[in-house]
C-alpha cells in the first residue's frame, strides 16, 4: 500500500516534470512538488523577506504534518521514494557498515536546517543544496532528462527500419532534440553520493541529512497517528531493525517521534502483531523520545555557522557587482538582488526552456549564483513564442507573464563588436543577424561604400538569435550584453518598455525608409562614396541580390 | 499574441475548401473544351479557388501525380510566423495542393522543410499542419536532423560539388515545390528556387562559404520540383525573408514546369522595396538562365491569366 503510493507520487512528480515545457497549459501547476515543499518556501520568503503567493501551497503540507504527523517522507516525497526504490534494486543485501553514536548523527539535519534558515535571513538562498525537491528537481533536469531523450532517440533510431517498412511516416521522422547542460557531471555525482550513502543505514539522507525532513520533524510529534505497542510485545526487537529511519527506541515499545514516518513497516515485521498506529488525541509531548533532541551549544553553533556562511555568501566582490551584473537573466526575472535571494535552483526553468538556452550557473556570479539560470545565447536564442520559464518558477524569481508582456522584458541589447565582424572588418558579405532578427532590429546602411550592420537599440530586446547565428567562429561579433535590460518586481513590462519608447512589436517596417533614413550625414555619404567599389557605385541603392 | 494571429480556423478551412472544390468542379469542362498548353498560370483569387484553378490549368494534377506515387511537397515554413506575415506559404495553399495529389491516387504526400526557427513553432504557427491534419495520407514534417538528409553529387556544379540533401525526395517519384513569394536581405528575392534550399541540410554553408547566387543555381541542377506553384497571395515586398516587413496582397498563384519562369514572373508581380524589377536583374535567376536551367524572359512566354 505505501509502495503503490510512494509509487504512484514519484510518477506524478515524473509526469509534472515532464509536462514542464512548451506548450504547458496555465491551469497545470508542473512546479507542484516544489511549492508544497514548506522549507524552499520558507527559505525564499525568508531570504527574499516577502510573502510568496507560490510558496503558500507548502501551508498544505505543514497542516497535514500537524494533523497526521511526517508522513510527508514515506509516502509523498519523491527523493525518499527514488531512495528506497534504488535502495531495493543495489544494497537490499548488503550488509549496512551501520554507525556509531548515531543519535548524535541524527542532529546533523536540524544544524543544517538551522545553517539554511539562518543563511536565509540573512539574505543568501542556500537550502537548494540539500533541500530533496529541488536536489531531484535538478537531478531530473541535468541528467535522467538529457540521458532519457538519449534512449528515445537511440530506440527510435534503431526502430526506424521497422517504421519505414510498415509505412508509419511520423514515427520514421521521429526525433527530439537533445538537451545538453552544463553541471549535468556534478548533479549525478550529488545523487549519486546521497545513494550510495544508503551503504551505511537504510535511508541515510532521510535519517541524517534531509533538511526538510528536519523541518518536518520539528512538528510531526504534534501529529494524531501515533505508533503504539500493545503487551503482547516479547521484545524480539525486529521493528527495531527493519525500521527505515531508525526511530524504534532502544525499548521496542518507545518511539523517536520525531523520526517515525508512519510507514508502519514496524508493525508489518512484528510476529506478535503487536504493533498499532491508532488516533490519539493525547498529545503526549514531552518524554525522552517525542522532543527534538537538541543541545543548546549545539543550537548556536549552527546559528552562528549560518549566519557566517550568510556572511561569506554575501559579502563578496559579487555583491557590490549586482547591480552592473554581466549574466543575461530569462526575460521576466526579477531585479538581480531580488532574483538570487528568490531562486531556489531547482532547475525546472532550464528544464522548461524550450531552445535549451537556460543554462546553470556555477561561478560567474559568485557562491550566491550557484546554479541559477542564465541565457548561453551563444548556445541557443530565446523563443519569442514561449514563456514557459516564467509559468514553472515556483517562487516567481521569474514571473509568469503573458506573451506580450514576456516580449518586452528586454533581457539585454545586442551590441556588434565591429573588429570581429566579418562586415565591418573584412568587408565581407554576410547579413545573417539582420536575417535572422525577429523585430528588424539590425539594419543595414551604407558605411564607407559598403552597407554595415547596426543595431538599433530600441527595438532589441535581448532574445539573441543574432548572436547564436553570427558565422565567426568562437565567440560571436554580435553579443546581446545586460545593458538596458528590463527587470522588474511587479508592474507591467509593456507599460515600461513603452515608457522607455521601446518597440518590440513584429510591426511590418520597411528597410526602405532605414536606407534613406536621415540620420545620415551628407558629408559622411560623400566621404563614402569616393571609397565605393565599382560596382556598388553604379547602383547605391539597390537592395541587395538585385543586379 | 498565441491565439489571434492565426487566421485559419477548421471551419473556414472546409468551407472555403468545399467552396474551391466547387468551383474546381464547375470550371472543369470549360477548360477540356479549350486544351492549351501554357508555360505559365497566373491565377487571381482566394488561396484555395486560385490554386485548385492554377493546377488544372496546368493540365491537371494527374499530368504530374500518377496513382501510388510518392510525393514531396515543399512549402516555405521555415519560420514560426502566422500566415498574415507572408513569410511563409499560405496554408490552404498547400493544404490544396496537398488535397489535390491525393485524390490524383497519389500514396503518400510528405510535406517537407527544414526549417529555420523551432520546428514545433513553425508547424504550428505557419497553419500548415493544421491545415492537412484532416487529409488522409498526407504528413507535415520538419526535418532537423542530419540523419534524414543524404548527400550527393552536383554534377554540373560551378561552386557545389556535393550537397546533403533530404533522404526523402531522393526515394519519391514527385516533388511539387510550393514557395511564397517574399524579399530576401541577401538574394533580393525568394521564391521557388531560393526556396529549394530548405531542401539541404546546411544552408549556412550557402551563405558563409560560398557565392549564394552560384549555389542555388547549382541546388537546381540536382533537385528538380516536377511543378512549382509560387504563393503569392500575399507578398513580403520587404523584411523578407523572416520579416516582419511590408505586406502586399496580389491575390495570386502562379504555377509552372519551368522553376526559372515562374520565379521570373513572380518579381515582377510587386515592388520589392519599393522598386520595380524584372527576373534579369535577380541574380540568381539571371546565372540559372544563363547555365540553361530555364527561361527568364516572361513576354516572350505563352501564359493564362484568369480570375477566379
Amino acid at each position: 500500500m505505501r509502495t503503490l503510493i510512494q509509487a504512484l507520487s514519484l510518477l506524478l512528480f515524473s509526469i509534472f516534470f515532464v509536462f514542464a515545457t512548451y506548450k504547458l497549459p496555465n491551469w497545470l501547476p508542473a512546479d507542484l512538488y516544489l511549492r508544497l515543499d514548506p522549507l524552499l518556501g520558507l527559505n525564499a520568503v525568508f531570504a527574499a523577506r516577502e510573502i510568496i503567493g507560490r510558496a503558500l501551497w507548502a501551508l498544505i503540507t505543514i497542516g497535514v504534518t500537524l494533523v497526521i504527523g511526517r508522513f510527508f517522507c514515506a509516502y509523498v516525497c519523491p527523493m525518499g521514494a527514488s531512495i528506497d526504490f534504488l535502495d531495493f534494486l543495489f544494497f537490499r543485501k548488503k550488509k549496512r557498515l551501520g554507525l556509531k553514536a548515531e543519535t548524535s548523527f541524527r542532529k546533523a539535519k536540524l544544524f543544517l536546517l538551522i545553517i539554511f534558515v539562518s543563511a536565509a535571513l540573512t539574505g543568501l538562498s542556500l537550502a537548494f543544496l540539500m533541500d530533496p525537491m529541488a536536489l531531484l528537481t535538478r537531478f531530473y533536469t541535468f541528467f535522467l532528462y538529457p540521458l532519457a531523450i538519449t534512449l528515445i532517440n537511440l530506440t527510435l533510431d534503431l526502430l526506424r527500419p521497422v517504421f519505414q517498412a510498415l509505412g508509419w511516416i511520423t514515427l520514421s521522422h521521429l526525433h527530439y532534440p537533445q538537451p545538453v547542460y552544463y553541471m549535468s557531471a556534478i548533479t549525478l555525482l550529488i545523487f549519486g553520493g546521497i545513494i550510495v550513502l544508503n551503504l551505511l543505514a537504510p535511508r541515510f539522507w532521510c535519517r541524517y541529512l534531509c533538511p526538510l525532513g528536519a523541518l518536518l520533524s520539528l512538528i510531526s510529534p504534534l501529529g494524531l497517528l501515533k505508533r503504539r505497542v500493545n503487551e503482547d510485545c516479547n521484545e524480539c526487537l525486529k521493528c527495531q531493525k527493519a525500521c527505515p529511519m531508525g526511530a524504534v527506541a532502544d525499548n521496542p515499545k518507545e518511539t523517536r517521534l520525531p523520526e517515525c514516518i508512519q510507514c508502519r513497516t514496524c508493525a508489518k515485521v512484528c510476529p506478535q502483531n503487536a504493533i498499532t498506529f491508532p488516533t490519539s488525541l493525547s498529545y503526549s509531548v514531552g518524554g525522552e523520545y517525542s522532543s527534538v533532541n537538541f543541545s543548546r551549544r549545539g543550537f548556536l553553533y549552527s546559528l552562528a555557522g549560518g549566519l557566517a556562511v550568510g556572511f561569506l555568501g554575501i559579502q563578496t566582490p559579487f555583491t557590490p557587482r549586482q547591480s552592473k551584473h554581466q549574466l543575461i537573466r530569462p526575460p521576466g526575472a526579477i531585479p538581480e538582488t531580488e532574483f538570487l535571494r528568490t531562486c531556489i535552483r531547482c532547475g525546472e526553468c532550464m528544464k522548461s526552456c524550450l531552445t535549451n538556452t537556460l543554462q546553470p550557473c556555477l561561478w560567474e556570479s559568485g557562491f550566491s549564483g550557484l546554479w541559477t539560470p542564465k541565457m548561453d545565447l551563444r548556445l541557443a536564442p530565446c523563443d519569442q513564442n514561449c514563456n514557459v520559464c516564467g509559468k514553472v518558477c515556483p517562487t516567481q524569481a521569474i514571473r509568469s507573464l503573458s506573451l506580450e508582456e514576456k516580449t518586452h522584458a528586454k533581457a539585454g541589447t545586442a551590441v556588434l563588436r565591429k573588429e570581429m565582424c566579418l562586415v565591418w572588418a573584412e568587408n565581407k558579405i554576410c547579413l545573417i543577424c539582420d536575417e535572422i532578427c525577429p523585430y528588424n532590429a539590425i539594419v543595414f546602411r551604407p558605411v564607407e561604400g559598403y552597407r554595415r550592420p547596426v543595431v538599433i537599440a530600441s527595438k532589441c530586446n535581448g532574445c539573441g538569435y543574432c548572436e547564436q547565428r553570427c558565422p565567426v567562429k568562437g565567440e560571436s561579433a554580435i553579443v546581446v550584453v545586460p545593458n538596458g535590460e528590463i527587470r522588474l518586481k511587479e508592474g507591467s513590462y509593456v507599460k515600461e518598455a513603452k515608457r522607455l519608447q521601446l518597440d518590440f512589436k513584429p510591426d511590418p517596417g520597411d528597410d526602405r525608409f532605414i536606407l534613406e533614413e536621415e540620420g545620415f550625414k551628407v558629408e559622411e555619404r560623400k566621404k563614402g562614396k569616393e571609397n565605393i567599389p565599382l560596382e556598388e557605385k553604379s547602383q547605391p541603392r539597390k537592395p541587395k541580390g538585385f543586379l | 499574441m498565441d491565439q489571434h494571429g492565426r487566421m485559419i480556423t477548421r471551419r473556414k478551412f472546409l468551407k472555403t475548401a468545399a467552396t474551391g472544390m466547387a468551383l474546381g468542379l464547375v470550371g472543369r469542362p470549360s477548360f477540356l473544351e479549350a486544351k492549351e498548353d501554357y508555360d505559365l498560370v497566373a491565377i487571381s483569387g482566394e488561396p484555395v479557388a486560385a490554386t485548385r484553378k492554377a493546377l488544372e490549368a496546368m493540365g491537371g494534377i494527374s499530368r504530374f501525380v500518377k496513382k501510388g506515387q510518392r510525393v514531396v511537397l515543399k512549402p516555405n515554413m521555415s519560420f514560426s510566423r502566422t500566415p498574415d506575415f507572408s513569410a511563409t506559404t499560405h496554408p490552404l495553399v498547400v493544404a490544396t495542393a496537398a488535397q489535390a495529389c491525393i485524390e490524383a491516387g497519389a500514396q503518400q504526400v510528405l510535406i517537407l522543410d527544414h526549417t529555420l526557427q523551432r520546428a514545433e513553432f513553425c508547424l504550428e504557427r505557419t497553419g500548415i499542419r493544421d491545415a492537412c491534419k484532416n487529409i488522409p495520407g498526407v504528413h507535415v514534417l520538419a526535418l532537423q536532423e542530419k540523419k534524414f538528409f543524404h548527400e550527393i553529387k552536383v554534377p554540373q556544379g560551378k561552386v557545389l560539388e556535393r550537397v546533403e540533401v533530404m533522404k526523402e525526395i531522393l526515394d519519391s517519384q514527385v516533388l511539387i515545390n510550393i514557395p511564397v513569394a517574399k524579399s530576401h536581405s541577401a538574394t533580393g528575392v525568394s521564391l521557388g528556387m531560393k526556396g529549394l534550399m530548405g531542401m539541404i541540410w546546411d544552408r549556412e554553408s550557402f551563405h558563409s562559404q560560398y557565392n549564394i547566387n552560384q549555389a542555388i543555381a547549382d541546388l537546381a541542377t540536382v533537385i528538380k520540383p516536377q511543378l512549382t506553384i509560387l504563393d503569392a497571395t500575399r507578398a513580403l515586398a520587404s523584411g523578407g525573408p523572416g520579416g516582419p516587413g511590408e505586406v502586399k496582397k496580389p491575390n495570386l498563384v502562379i504555377a509552372g514546369i519551368d522553376p526559372v519562369a515562374v520565379d521570373s514572373y513572380g518579381v515582377t508581380v510587386v515592388p520589392w522595396y519599393g522598386q520595380n524589377f524584372k527576373g534579369r536583374q535577380v541574380e540568381h535567376l539571371l546565372v540559372a538562365y544563363q547555365r540553361g536551367l530555364g527561361k527568364i524572359d516572361i513576354d516572350q512566354l505563352k501564359i493564362l491569366k484568369e480570375k477566379v
